[in-house]
């Protein structure tokens, strides 16, 4: 149940008025006076209860009675007593919720019944009006914007008359208490919302104290009015040294113009405004702020000063220089680089070049930047590019290419050059990075090498057939078989310088050299083998190993293996790593029985003399029932020597 | 050596014992040796007035290329035999001839000579 606002009665706190009926003398004097009374004390009243109070002092003193009662709608709409005099818990209780009007209608009549007990109000009414000593009352309604909110009753112990005069009064107080009434709620629902809103400005007071980034306030002149916590203890303050705080004076010296001239800025173009500066903080450490300044405005436009965010952003802003110098690096080191570079992204358009790209291709990097890579292509291998650059870059996994390729310059011209192409997988993407470099003159100097090497080859075989001619004279009209075997030898010699030439006198395969010169790829050569991992012999070795299998080779056509039909030759050779040596074998199969000739002939005098000395080895020459067996041992080296492995 | 009896080999050959070699060889061969000549002018010389079956021409003579000489005997649809040391040659366009290497036996030039003049009786050695 409700509490009533007002308790008269309470011997703590005694009415203003006794609930003893005053010696009661109606006239309008007394009428006026009760009502400018309430009305001045409604002006100055506060609250509430202060309205109930003064309202209940106009009803007793005005209308001359000792009991009275307030009575309002509550927010289910049932009547409640709010205020009383002399009035027991048992009649209220009793009489609680009883009215003879609905909520909210609009001004009904007051009710006046001078005895109760000849009214037609219900027995359970009577009884509890009169057990209270109450013979007469009246139920005056209160309204509030035209509507019924409540009542007040008046009550006599002895059955009253409601003169005119004191009906009007009754009626006239009834009124001012709906106006108090409404004019209190009004005031307490104002002095609620400013108490929310004290207090919710006291949150956000809290919430900026405490808050883990450094807030202020500034008036318009620039002074400190508020720091919170974080910014306090940053500069090492205590909220008493907030007021006469220079903070300007803890800003670098080289950023000083800066943040001077940003701060002006927000009050002049009145808009807010971000600068990054360096502070000096309590330990005297220059710390990199990020301060975010609104200006703040009075409601006629005023500039009242500015409120603002700092941010500690002392380790981003090394983090983005540290980024900023090591692009910078890169970028200096590209330009710098001994070769043309271009950067493409995945569909190759292209990203970067540097300078020497520039030079290389006769283009201006603006020229280039984001057009296609296809166009440092020569126009005829264009149309295929593309697909060429998307497979190397989906291969898997990403690899370098390098490769030969020819460029298109600006100018038309098509140039060698030599390309490296890298794929990456970068944050940004796929990037593709080429190195490019001219090798125009390298392309030079290889045919210049290439025609040097021709030119001497053709010289040496001119030689030779010079010689080959003086021989035909020598043995004109002698020894055939001699000019011939030396034919023979001559052109064995020739064939092997053909092939070094071909290996531009750097190395050459010992196969190819079996090949060459014991005719291998002819029809009729199916009857010699030759087996053997891939070994390379140095020009030396090479020519003189030609000359002995050449030698091996007529000797087995004319007197071995190779003079029979069913004859034939297997040549094989092995490394003897362990050894440091390499064993070919000649062994014929097939053959007329031979004996070691007595005579040693130029061939034997090659195998067995000139090839141990020429290649520090060892030759053995022997003549088997089957046929010659020649076994060759000369040293064997990893790399380089006279043979080596492939 | 049916195939090349009779037949006029025009020989240009700078080194004097390499021409003497190859008349001597085309001797043996039965044929009848046009020149030999030993410049670019001389051979120029023959190649527009003999009478010529056949050519062996050395691809470098006295420093200067072969190909002037070549060039007429092409326009007259004479066969030409390259002897060259160059390993290889670069041939003129859609120029019958033969290439061998020097040095060569005589049966490689009876060959050659043999193949470039279309005969069909390869020389056996004799």
């Amino acid at each position: 149940m409700r509490s009533p606002l007002v308790r008269s009665g309470d011997s703590a706190r005694p009415p203003p008025f006794s609930d003893m009926a005053a010696p009661y003398r109606e006239n309008r004097t007394t009428h006026l006076e009760t009502l400018y009374r309430l009305t001045d004390r409604f002006y100055r009243a506060s609250d509430m209860q202060s309205v109930l109070r003064a309202a209940m002092d106009a009803i007793t003193e005005g209308l001359g009675c000792a009991k009275c009662s307030i009575l309002l709608f509550d927010s289910g709409d049932v009547i409640r007593f709010v205020a009383w005099r002399g009035l027991s818990d048992h009649f209220r209780q009793a009489l609680d919720g009883h009215t003879p009007w609905k909520p909210g209608i609009a001004e009904p009549p007051p009710i006046f019944i001078s005895d109760i007990i000849k009214s037609d109000d219900s027995e359970f009414v009577k009884t509890n009006i009169c057990n209270e000593g109450i013979r007469s009352l009246a139920f005056i309604p209160i309204t509030s914007q035209g509507r019924v909110i409540g009542k007040f009753m008046a009550c006599y112990p002895a059955p009253h008359h409601y003169s005119e005069a004191s009906r009007t009064l009754a009626v006239t107080i009834a009124r001012q208490l709906g106006f108090g009434l409404e004019r209190a709620k009004i005031e307490q629902a104002r002095i609620d919302s400013l108490r929310d809103l004290q207090d919710s400005e006291q949150r956000f007071r809290l919430m900026a104290e405490k808050a883990p980034v450094m807030i202020w306030m500034s008036d318009a002149k620039g002074n400190c009015l508020h720091l919170n916590e974080m910014l306090r203890r940053f500069w090492g303050l205590d909220e008493t040294g907030v007021a006469s705080f220079n903070w300007q004076s803890t800003v670098h010296p080289d950023d000083a113009d800066y943040v001077s001239a940003r701060m002006s800025a927000v009050t002049e173009r009145r808009e807010r405004v971000s600068v990054v500066a360096r502070y000096r903080n309590s330990a005297g450490e220059y710390r990199i702020l990020e301060t975010l300044a609104h200006p703040r405005f009075s409601s006629d436009g005023t500039l009242m000063g500015l409120t603002g965010v700092n941010t500690d952003v002392t380790e981003r802003e090394y983090a983005v220089k540290a980024l900023r110098d090591s692009e910078e690096h890169f970028r200096l080191v590209v330009e710098a680089a001994p070769s043309g570079m271009v950067m493409t992204d995945g569909e190759g358009r292209i990203l970067m070049v540097n300078a020497l790209c520039e030079r290389l291709f006769g283009y201006e990097r603006g020229e280039l930047l984001g057009r296609p890579v296809e166009v440092l292509v020569p126009p005829d291998s264009r149309g295929e590019h593309p697909s060429l650059r998307s497979r190397h870059v989906q291969a898997r996994p990403p690899h370098l290419l390098t490769r030969e390729v020819m460029g298109h310059h600006k100018d038309g011209r098509s140039i060698p050059l030599e390309i490296g192409v890298n794929p990456i997988q970068t944050w940004e993407g796929l990037r593709v990075i080429a190195t490019i470099s001219d090798i125009a003159e390298r392309k030079q100097a290889e045919a210049q090498r290439e025609l040097l090497l021709a030119e001497l080859n053709h010289r040496v075989k001119n030689t030779l057939s010079v010689v080959q001619g003086i021989a035909y004279q020598t043995f004109r009209h002698s020894d055939r078989a001699a000019r011939e075997a030396f034919e023979g030898r001559l052109l064995a010699l020739a064939r092997a310088h053909d092939l070094l030439t071909r290996s531009h006198w750097e190395s050459t395969s010992l196969r190819q050299i079996a090949i060459d010169t014991l005719q291998i790829e002819k029809p009729d050569g199916q009857r010699i083998t030759a087996e053997g991992p891939l070994i390379n012999l140095n020009p030396h070795a090479a020519l003189t190993i030609a000359l002995a299998l050449h030698e091996l080779f007529t000797n087995a056509l004319k007197y071995g293996a190779l003079s029979q039909e069913a004859g034939s030759v297997d040549l094989s050779w092995r490394p003897e790593k362990a050894a440091g040596k390499l064993r070919i074998e000649w062994r014929e199969h097939g053959g007329r029985p031979v004996r070691h000739p007595t005579h040693r002939g130029f061939g034997s005098l090659l195998l067995e003399h000139t090839l141990a000395r020429d290649l520090d080895g060892r030759v053995e020459l022997s003549f088997e029932p089957s046929g010659a067996v020649c076994i060759i041992e000369m040293p064997l080296s990893e790399q380089g020597g006279p043979a080596c492995l492939g | 050596m049916s195939g090349l009896k009779g037949k006029r080999i025009l020989v240009v050959e700078d080194e004097a014992l390499i021409a003497v070699m190859v008349e001597d060889m085309l001797a043996d061969f039965g044929s009848i040796v046009v020149g030999p000549a030993a410049t670019i002018q001389a051979a120029l010389a023959l190649a527009q007035s003999e009478v010529i079956d056949a050519a062996i021409l050395d691809v470098n003579v006295r420093g200067e290329r072969i190909d002037p000489v070549a060039e007429a005997l092409f326009a007259r649809g004479v066969p030409v035999l390259f002897a060259t040391g160059y390993g290889e040659v670069r041939l003129l366009n859609g120029a019958k001839a033969v290439v061998i290497d020097k040095p060569y036996t005589k049966e490689k030039l009876a060959l050659g000579l043999t193949r470039g003049l279309g005969v069909e009786d390869p020389v056996t050695p004799s």
